[in-house]
């Protein structure tokens, strides 16, 4: 993979794209959120201190998933009422993009589907609601207005003009998931399922000291 | 479980062989007879041969 | 603590009595209880601010200390949090212990225990399929049917440790059983939602030995909800029955083909009254009985008529002197009175002569008739190698016995299991598990 790089237009540090598609990026040294615009980098504003966190994930962690090699090249720290989760953004070895979420060490894979236009309407999305949809049954598990609290790395979206996030999260039966991104209309559809740590043969992680990964 | 399986299935073959035997050699639960050795002499005077029966008759029961 | 890499322990002073709080995973953690007054703390907050003091200062122990690390569940775990929770069922508190595991990179496992019966615990992700039925509700989860077992509020009466959830003492969920042995499915719900978790029937020996815990696990009082059944084999038992029951009938039938039945003697004979058996004795002309050593059948039938027929038989091998003795009878009497017609008894009697090798036999015959009555003519008939259903019978008793006794044992253990459920009475085992 060809790595394109530039320079930060606000402190010109080098910046080395992991991803040749990258929409977005924060410059490692400076924290300024990065667009890119054809060729040209622009600053949109400056990204806050992520807090410390007790993620094994970083940026570089590799794992492989059903077969398909991964490398974690940015990150989205969301925040709720009841707490937090990380959105590691995922490329895989095919140049596709997906999300490696972390929930207090759970983890869940999942990828973006273009929203197809028989989504059920959002009134009938109340929690605990049964839906059928697309021949699959969905659960809808929560409602949550969720925030940025914070980002890291590249990303392909922009995140810096909206901090609010309505997620509609659908659980199946068979431990998959659906999650609807309703800050814009139409929604952005991701799906996925819940793995283990075993699943996913990381390596590059961050490492815990007294907790030894073999 | 795989031993009381097992253990039950030992069990059922000796059941099988021993009442199977039982049932072709002809044995009994219960000794129905007494067995002894009686001199040739019984086919000419059947008469003298005292059985393990004998006296017991049988008493007319009231009807 | 050894290696290299981000610390995750770290420790704080609490707030409301000073004594040192250790913490043991990271930034986890959302509340955390001071060891000593127990007071629960807002682990995200830089001052450590309390958000909840008992005043009620029962302590609980904890079988498994806080800080233990132990190899189960697939991986090393150290038990960070502990809670006693508490449901009240008739008036009566039933009480069990939570220990919550953390691994870093695997992520949080619990372990419950009760009376010494524990289960290892994983959330589930998945929405089990529910169906309310007629008499319980099940739900359905990768393939198995768990049956409801009991609903109940759990209340938290006592934490300790650790938690990455907003933990208070009082804090209460409708929490749900569903049973599968040795699974068992869980629901909490709380006003936001509803989480699940399965749980895993485990010997506490094994806790004990994965966690290097000194001295043995006490032992389990009384039968837990998903407690594996110990007649769960019961299934491949019956199994074994039918296979063990072919064959009986195959060796039944085989036996009904090749007996011999083969008549050796027949022969007619009156007996008249007055004389006892001494005199009228006589013995027959010899007979040949053939094959491998087996019974004889003696059939003694008499033209009775409200009489009765007494013979003391001998079965005498005519080389070797070596008599057999039975004493038969027959009696026929019939009638009427006031209730019709009767009759008792038989115009024959069969007697089975056991084990008698090969050879040239004859009967040595003592008939006795009654003093007072008529002459009777009598037939007798020897029959060798004759087919008993009774030994088959036997054995297919013998057959039944372990599968029946361990199928009742298997029944009043699933009774007791379903005492302590909601569904006491409406509930008979059907669940025989097939498998191991």
């Amino acid at each position: 993979m060809t790595q394109p790089t530039a320079n930060c237009p606000n402190c010109g540090a080098p910046i080395t794209f992991l991803w040749s598609s990258a929409v977005q990026t924060v410059c490692p040294f400076c924290r300024t959120v990065l667009v890119r615009h054809d060729v040209n980098l622009l600053k949109v504003g400056e990204a806050a201190d992520l807090p410390v966190d007790s993620s094994p994930i970083q940026i570089r962690t590799e794992g492989k998933y059903k077969g398909r090699n991964f490398l974690v090249v940015g990150r989205i720290l969301y925040e709720y009422e009841r707490g937090g989760w990380n959105e590691w953004h995922l490329i895989y070895s095919d140049g596709e993009s997906g999300w490696l979420s972390d929930a207090q060490a759970e983890y869940a894979m999942s990828h973006r589907v273009p929203t197809p236009g028989n989504l059920p309407a959002p009134n009938d999305l109340k929690v605990g609601n049964d839906v059928e949809w697309n021949g699959n049954h969905y659960t809808v598990a929560t409602r949550t207005v969720a925030h940025y609290r914070g980002v890291e790395g590249e990303l392909p979206f922009e995140t810096w003009d909206k901090s609010d996030v309505p997620f509609i999260d659908l659980r199946s039966r068979d431990g998959r998931f659906a999650t609807l991104d309703w800050s814009d209309t139409p929604p952005t559809l991701y799906l996925g399922e819940f793995v283990e740590w075993d699943d996913l043969n990381l390596t590059n992680v961050r490492e815990f000291e007294g907790w030894p990964l073999r | 479980m795989g031993f009381r399986y097992g253990a039950y299935l030992v069990y059922g073959i000796i059941v099988l062989a021993f009442l199977g035997t039982a049932e072709y050699r002809g044995w009994s639960f219960v000794r129905p007879s007494e067995a002894r050795i009686v001199p040739k002499s019984v086919r000419d005077n059947p008469g003298a041969y005292r059985s393990h029966y004998y006296g017991s008759g049988r008493y007319l029961r009231g009807k | 603590m050894t290696g290299s890499g981000t610390p995750l322990a770290r420790g704080l002073n609490c707030p409301n009595c000073g004594s040192a709080v250790e913490l043991r995973a990271g930034e986890h953690a959302l509340t955390a209880v001071c060891p000593s007054c127990l007071s629960v703390l807002d682990a995200k907050d830089p001052n450590f601010r309390v958000l909840q003091t008992v005043e009620e200062k029962m302590r609980v122990k904890p079988r498994i200390p806080l800080g233990t690390r132990g190899t189960i569940m697939g991986g090393t775990y150290q038990v960070i949090g502990f809670q006693v929770r508490t449901i009240v069922v008739e008036g009566v508190s039933y009480s069990w212990h939570e220990y919550l595991l953390f691994n870093p990179y695997r992520g949080f496992r619990y372990l419950t225990e009760y009376q010494g019966h524990w289960n290892a615990v994983v959330t589930v992700h998945a929405v089990p399929t529910m169906q309310k039925q007629v008499v319980l509700s099940t739900a359905k989860l990768d393939g198995i049917t768990y049956r409801h077992f009991q609903s109940a509020s759990a209340r938290t009466t006592f934490v300790l440790g650790e938690f990455p959830w907003q933990v208070r003492t009082g804090d209460t969920v409708e929490a749900q059983d569903y049973v599968a042995p040795p699974r068992l499915l869980s629901a909490e719900t709380t006003a936001d939602e509803t989480t699940w978790s399965r749980s895993e029937y485990i010997a506490g020996d094994e806790v004990w030995k994965a966690f290097k815990l000194p001295g043995s696990a006490p032992p389990a009082v009384g039968i837990f909800a998903n407690q594996p059944s110990p007649y769960g084999g019961i299934g491949r038992l019956w199994k074994a029955f039918v296979l063990l029951f072919i064959a009986l009938a195959v060796m039944f039938l085989g036996r009904e083909v090749s007996a011999r039945r083969e008549q050796v003697f027949s022969g007619q004979f009156v007996a008249r009254p007055g004389a006892n058996g001494d005199s009228t004795a006589f013995v027959t002309a010899p007979f040949e009985l053939k094959g491998h050593t087996s019974n004889v059948e003696l059939t003694t039938a008499g033209d009775l008529n409200n009489s009765w027929i007494f013979v003391d038989y001998a079965l005498i091998n005519e080389e070797t002197g070596v008599s057999t003795e039975v004493a038969r009878e027959a009696s026929y009497y019939y009638g009427s009175d006031s209730d019709g017609n009767w009759s008792e008894g038989g115009k024959s009697d069969r007697a089975m002569i056991p084990s008698v090798p090969p050879g040239r036999y004859f009967l040595r015959v003592a008939p006795e008739v009654a003093p007072d009555g008529q002459a009777v003519t009598y037939n007798i008939r020897v029959r060798r190698d004759v087919p008993n259903a009774l030994f088959f019978g036997v054995a297919l008793l013998l057959l039944l016995l372990p599968p029946v006794m361990l199928s009742i044992r298997a029944a009043a253990f699933e009774s007791q299991r379903w005492k302590e459920s909601d569904h006491a009475f409406s509930i008979s085992s059907s669940s025989d598990d097939s498998d191991e």
